[in-house]
């Protein structure tokens, strides 16, 4: 009687796909190694049974040599054997590395069923594999699939519960290769082909030169599209709907309200003008939808779409590469790429995914300069629509600040924590072109994690920020911070508001800065110092359970010092 | 015949692999990933002179950081 289905496999042979499809519970796929720092449940519907499905973080072997590893090989002897199917995911285009783990799973006596995936790949590329004659050689049913477009996921469903354990002789590793050797030489056959146009960018784009041409090219071209995309979102499709639909709307509906009571400055806030001023009013149904949905859900949605795509297509490991010498000098390797961009999107999961990364040293480094150096998205917007009209010179300066401060945090925290950089190790995944319909999903499940999660705290925020304001309680606390504010920034007593609000979210934050009137050197100093100070508070936990108590409160001191240094030596050296 | 380590040999050059220096947890993750003793490699591109080295086995492409490269050892005809 089966009552778990765990799928194993090598890192990166689309699991979580499959996993997906057997459940159809969505997660986050692409196409690098190391995409499923936690685990994933759902269940499988099977003969009127509901059977729970276990998506287990990639592994090369049964005897694990890293800690994402060993979560997948512990959870496996949970159970007994004969309660459990192992469903072993193999990327068909690379049979031969796979088979090693398929070997040790039948060897150990797990029940396991061969899923050959990504069929379709293989065919293109030229792998022929004899699934009849390999089902004979391992005795265990082998289905072939094509997890991103749903070919043989029925058939594997249909045959999971054929899985018994089959006896087999131990082998030492090496004898296992030499097995595997002989296997191939029976079940593969490999078409002659010539360089295909992608083997030859696949090629390219690890080689020092042309890879930091094609580099330099695709994160220039990234960045356009991103702006591009989300220029398109807010001038065409945003504004349009807050101003020639909603605003009238508004205006009809309070048409009769006593513009100074209490409910008025909660939900419309300020007149400017006598008119709703979508950026300035600061009320619940005025600036705060305006800021989610005009000014930050474009950029999200450009922004996530570009990342996806490069997910996908699995640009990110090769950068790693190019970048592992710089980040050798902070303490960190290649990898370290993938947090690190995650977490342009949002930090928090650019924090999780710091688990790709073996030692806490890196973790711990990883993770205070992406909360630190990095901003996120709804930040990077506010900060272009706001700072966009002095200029981009003053847009690039904030990007440059945090650019240099990344380098130089990461390089003091490299010479002055124990222990060292591990060298990385990496499997660099071949080109692949996803489905329209899976960047779509991928997209749309994105977006509404962010908008799930974004939306009730700006309206909370918003709503407690006019009812402090209202009250005048604002001044009780701005009083305490002014001389730091005022006298080292340069900045006005009103500011403290905003910095604070910012520890809530970092884009209702730059929103409350708009009313005030800041000079561009104003502006510039707060949005850098809101990128660098209190990470969000969703941030703040995420590090908490990652690092520990004693490493957040380490990297909260430090980040407070970085805060006045930067802000002080920004207001007082550089510019005048 | 000689001895040459990964990071040493030229680019788009093959060699077998006789050695692997250092612990038995490079080498068992190398092993993992299909370099072991006896396996031909091919090595692709180095980034820069202390960076990783991209290196072809079977029909997967690996990177390695230098260090890592360092210590396996070839034999090149």
């Amino acid at each position: 009687m089966i009552k778990k289905i765990y799928l194993v496999g090598n890192p990166n042979v689309g699991k979580s796909v499959v996993f997906s499809r057997l459940t159809g519970v969505q997660v986050i796929s692409s196409n690098y190694p190391g995409t499923t720092v936690e685990l994933s449940r759902g269940y499988l519907s099977m003969a009127g049974e509901r059977i729970e499905v276990v998506d287990l973080p990639g592994t090369y072997s049964l005897e694990p040599t890293s800690g994402a590893e060993e979560v997948a090989v512990s959870l496996l002897k949970e159970y007994p054997k004969d309660e459990i199917a192992v469903v072993n995911i193999i990327d068909s285009t690379n049979l031969e590395r796979n088979l090693l783990l398929t070997l040790q799973l039948i060897e150990e006596g797990f029940p396991t069923i061969a899923c050959l995936n990504m069929c379709d790949d293989a065919v293109h590329r030229g792998v022929h594999i004899d699934i009849k004659k390999l089902e004979d050689i391992l005795h265990i049913p082998v289905i072939p699939t094509c997890a991103v477009t749903g070919v043989g996921i029925k058939l594997l469903i249909d045959r999971i519960k054929e899985v018994a354990p089959t006896p087999r002789v131990k082998f030492l590793h090496e004898e296992r290769w030499k097995e595997i050797g002989l296997i191939i030489g029976q079940v593969q056959y490999l078409e002659h082909r010539h360089h295909s146009i992608r083997e030859a960018l696949e090629d390219a784009s690890v080689r020092p030169l042309t890879g930091l041409m094609i580099a330099g090219g695709v994160i220039y071209v990234s960045f356009k599209i991103v702006r591009f995309i989300g220029e398109i979102l807010i001038n065409k499709i945003a504004d349009p709907i807050f101003i020639n639909l909603y605003q009238p709307v508004l205006e009809r509906l309070t048409f009769n309200w006593q513009e100074t009571g209490f409910w008025f400055h909660l939900l419309i806030g300020d007149l400017i003008n006598g008119k709703i001023d979508f950026r300035q009013s600061l009320g619940v149904l005025t600036t705060a939808p305006y800021i989610e949905f005009g000014m930050v859900l474009p950029y999200v949605i450009s922004f996530y779409f570009m990342l996806s795509l490069l997910e996908d297509i699995g640009y990110l490991p090769r950068l790693a590469i190019l970048l592992d010498n710089v980040l050798h000098r902070l303490g960190l390797h290649g990898y370290a790429i993938i947090p690190i961009l995650l977490g342009f999107g949002c930090n928090v999961p650019g924090i999780l995914s710091t688990r790709v990364l073996e030692s806490k040293r890196e973790r711990f480094i990883a993770s205070t300069i992406i909360s630190i150096g990095v901003p996120c998205v709804p930040l990077q917007a506010m900060i272009f629509g706001l700072l966009g009209q002095f200029g981009g010179f003053y847009v690039g300066g904030v990007y440059l600040v945090l650019f240099l401060l990344i380098l130089v945090l990461g390089s003091i925290l490299n010479r002055t924590l124990k222990g060292y950089s591990p060298e990385f190790l990496l499997e660099i995944p071949p080109y692949r072109f996803p489905p329209m319909h899976m960047l779509g999903q991928k997209l749309y499940f994105r977006i509404r994690g962010f908008l799930i999660e974004a939306i009730p705290v700006v309206l909370i925020g918003v709503a407690a920020i006019n009812i402090l304001i209202y009250f005048n309680l604002f001044n009780i606390v701005s009083g305490i911070f002014a001389p730091v504010v005022h006298g080292l920034f340069g900045l006005p007593q009103e500011a403290i508001v905003a910095l604070i609000i910012g520890f809530l979210r970092k884009d209702v934050a730059v929103g409350m800065l708009i009313p005030l009137g800041l000079s561009a050197k104003q502006l510039f100093i707060a949005a850098t110092l809101l990128a660098i100070s209190f990470p969000c508070v969703a941030t703040f936990i995420v590090m908490w359970k990652e690092l520990g108590l004693k490493d957040l409160i380490k990297s909260t001191l430090m980040m407070i010092a970085v805060s006045l240094i930067v802000g002080a030596t920004l207001n007082f050296a550089i510019l005048r | 015949m000689k001895k040459i380590s990964l990071a040493q040999i030229r680019g788009n050059r093959k060699g077998k692999v006789i050695e692997i220096l250092g612990g038995i947890n490079l080498q068992s993750k190398l092993m993992n990933m299909g370099v072991y003793k006896g396996k031909e490699v091919t090595k692709l591109s180095h980034i820069g002179l202390q960076g990783p080295v991209v290196i072809k086995v079977g029909r997967s492409i690996l990177a390695l950081g230098h260090g890592i490269a360092a210590k396996v050892i070839l034999e090149q005809e």
